[in-house]
């Protein structure tokens, strides 16, 4: 699903350059549930955005779905984000204006589906990740658990062929966090293949494969026995 | 492009920031609301110019003659220049489709008198004609007939004022008034609205004053007015060549400005609609102004909302939407803004001439209006200007970097 060689990355600052990607390698196969672990500033989320198009590599290959990711314009990467991709964010990134299911039928929007089958849609999703009732609410009269769900439920809406969650569990407390690690397994258990940064060694225990990530470089990468997070919610 | 979202994303905008939003779409609407007024002001000067003028027929030209400035064909400079009937004639078969009314006019003073009460006044020896070039309303009795004409009557139609002054409380018509001493019997009596001096004027029929003063056949002046289809160009082009028929007629020379004079309204008008035109450019610009003041508003209003909005911007973005999607969402909002409140400006200004315009009449202003095509005119500004203060904070929102807008810092 994903292929990536010898991939760069650097910061320009000024006069100063930081070198946060040293050539990294690693490949991901279709159903996997990927933990990409390391501490703050090893650059987890540089990794994740440039696999989400959100950036851009200096050098380095990246192959998505059998498509060569390289020299995309803003209209590219954007159908390419909405087409392959689907975004969960730590600060969840809902829109506070919309209700839950508006903001799950959004990426829905941006793939031109009409207005009915949208809705439908995202309210199939809500109801996945256990919010149906919740559609008509604002992201401000919801928990924090519930917000990261609705934002789950809006990656999903898409169908992408990946999920990419940059520390999906940091805004939450450990219960919390275990919900919504329970969620994310069901939902690779369906067969999506999912990417989690994260810093916390027992969210990374609930996935199938543990990336380290150290200085720019991967130090270790093993496949591990998942730890389910339902027997902890 | 006009999707049911598109509204939702400008309905949120919008209640989410009311104030802010009032605030720009008052300066848009406050600057089409003056431009407005101040077009409708011009062409209120203008109605009132025509209002001035149209006592007279706008279409009337006046030829008159005098001495020569100039040597000119082996003739000195100092010769008078004198138009008999022959050249009103002349005029009428060389312009036959030119001519609508044509009277020469032989001019008099006159000490009137009736009974014990006398005056004097002009007296004007004209042709029926004359009534349809001054638009002689005539009260009582009737004007000049053709009649009167060949018989040289010794008629006369009074204004309103010599009736009042010399007849005063008697009726005038059928009467006889002495001029010089010699008997008029008065057979019509006119009015001319709002001009109290044109009411003390008398008119008589041309022969019997060129009987009465020697047989003459002598004219002072040839009023006449051309074809009311007219237009501006073509009116102004016809007393040129009236006007080169009389000087080669005279052997006048075509620079000397005292010979012959040929006064058309025409020129008047287009003189004032000079002036009024360069009054509706100065309003213009004036209004674009104020316009543009309400743009640069709407623009500084929308780079502050996409300031505020960037985190959302970059979510649209990590979710899809593709640039022009996004300027999109800014633009419409931007144009519904100004459009909007442009509208509400334009409707108020010209519901205010509608209700008060009419009522308006005074001196050289009357009945401040917009025509349909100013209020199209306004509206396609009023897009042009929404979308030109779109269009850079449009262009900033599309350029908003998602990692940027997504960084948790
Ligand atoms: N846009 C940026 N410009 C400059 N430096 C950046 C930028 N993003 C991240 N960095 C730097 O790169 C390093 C890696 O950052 P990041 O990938 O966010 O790490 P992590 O997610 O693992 O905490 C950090 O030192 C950070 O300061
Ligand atoms: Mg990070």
């Amino acid at each position: 699903m994903i292929q990536i060689k010898d991939l760069h990355k650097s910061y320009k600052m000024g006069k100063n350059s930081l070198h946060v990607l040293k050539g990294i390698n690693f490949n991901v196969e279709e159903g996997e549930l990927v933990a990409i672990m390391g501490s703050s500033g090893s650059g987890k989320s540089t990794l994740l955005n440039i696999l989400g198009m959100l950036d851009s590599s200096d050098s380095g290959e990246y192959i998505l779905d059998n498509v060569p990711i390289k020299d995309l314009n803003e209209t590219k990467a954007a159908r390419y984000r909405n087409k392959f991709l689907g975004f969960v964010f730590q600060s969840f990134n809902l829109i506070n204006y919309k209700s839950a299911a508006e903001n799950v039928a959004l990426p829905l929007y941006y793939q031109k589906v009409p207005r009915k089958e949208r809705q439908e849609k995202a309210l199939k999703y809500l109801e996945q990740v256990g919010l149906k009732e919740w559609a008509g609410h604002l992201p401000s009269e919801l928990s924090g658990g519930q917000k990261q769900r609705v934002a789950i439920a809006r990656a999903l809406a898409a169908e992408p062929k990946v999920l990419l969650a940059d520390e999906p569990t940091g805004a939450l407390d450990s219960k919390t966090s275990y919900e919504v690690m329970d969620l994310i397994q069901k939902i690779n258990d369906a067969g999506n293949t999912i990417l989690i940064v994260t810093h916390e060694p027992d969210i990374a225990d609930m996935c199938k494969r543990i990336v380290h990530l150290k200085d720019g470089v991967i130090i270790e990468d093993k496949k591990i026995e998942q730890i389910r997070a339902e027997q902890y919610v | 492009m006009f999707d049911r979202d598109i509204w939702q994303e400008i309905y949120h905008s919008i209640s989410n920031n009311k104030l802010r939003t009032f605030l720009t779409g008052f300066s848009v609407g406050w600057g089409i609301f003056i431009l407005v007024l101040l077009l409708a002001s011009v062409k209120g000067m203008q109605n009132g110019f025509t209002l001035q003028f149209s006592d007279d027929a706008t279409n009337s030209i006046f030829v008159r003659t005098g001495t020569t400035s100039l040597a000119y064909g082996g003739f000195e400079a100092g010769r008078r220049i004198q138009m008999t009937n022959d050249d009103v004639e002349y005029i009428k078969r060389s312009f036959p489709n030119d001519v609508e009314y044509i009277s020469p006019r032989v001019y008099q003073n006159t000490s009137a008198r009736y009974k014990s009460e006398t005056g004097s006044y002009n007296i004007q020896a004209v042709h029926p004609d004359h009534q349809a070039i001054e638009k002689t309303i005539v009260s009582k009795g009737r004007f000049i007939n053709t009649n009167d004409l060949m018989n040289a009557s010794k008629v006369a139609v009074i204004g309103r004022k010599v009736e009042e002054d010399l007849f005063k409380n008697e009726d005038a018509l059928g009467k006889f008034v002495e001029f010089n001493g010699l008997p008029f019997r008065v057979i019509g009596i006119f009015t001319d609205d709002g001009d109290d001096n044109a009411e003390r004027n008398i008119y008589a029929p041309t022969t019997t004053y060129q009987k009465m003063y020697g047989q003459t056949d002598h004219i002072d002046q040839i009023a006449l007015t051309y074809n009311p289809n007219y237009d501006l160009t073509e009116a102004l082009a016809f007393s040129d060549r009236l006007e080169n028929v009389f000087r080669r007629r005279f052997k006048i020379a075509p620079k000397d400005q005292s010979g012959i004079r040929i006064f058309n309204y025409a020129e008047v008008f287009e003189d004032i609609s000079n002036f009024t035109g360069g009054l509706d450019i100065a309003v213009i610009i004036v209004g674009l102004l104020i316009l543009l003041s309400g743009i640069v508003g709407i623009g500084n209003i929308m780079v502050f909302i996409i300031k505020e909005r960037t985190k959302e911007i970059g979510v649209r973005k990590a979710l899809g939407a593709e640039p022009w999607s996004i300027i999109k969402l800014v633009l419409f909002e931007s144009v519904f803004i100004t459009a909007l409140s442009g509208f509400i400006g334009l409707g108020i200004a010209t519901g205010l001439l509608a209700a008060i315009g009419p009522s308006i009449k005074t001196g050289a202003f009357a009945n401040p209006s917009v025509s349909m095509s100013m209020v199209v005119t306004a509206t396609i500004i009023l897009i042009v200007a929404g979308v030109l203060a779109g269009l850079i904070p449009a262009m900033k929102a599309a350029r908003v970097k998602p990692i940027v807008a997504l960084s948790d810092k």
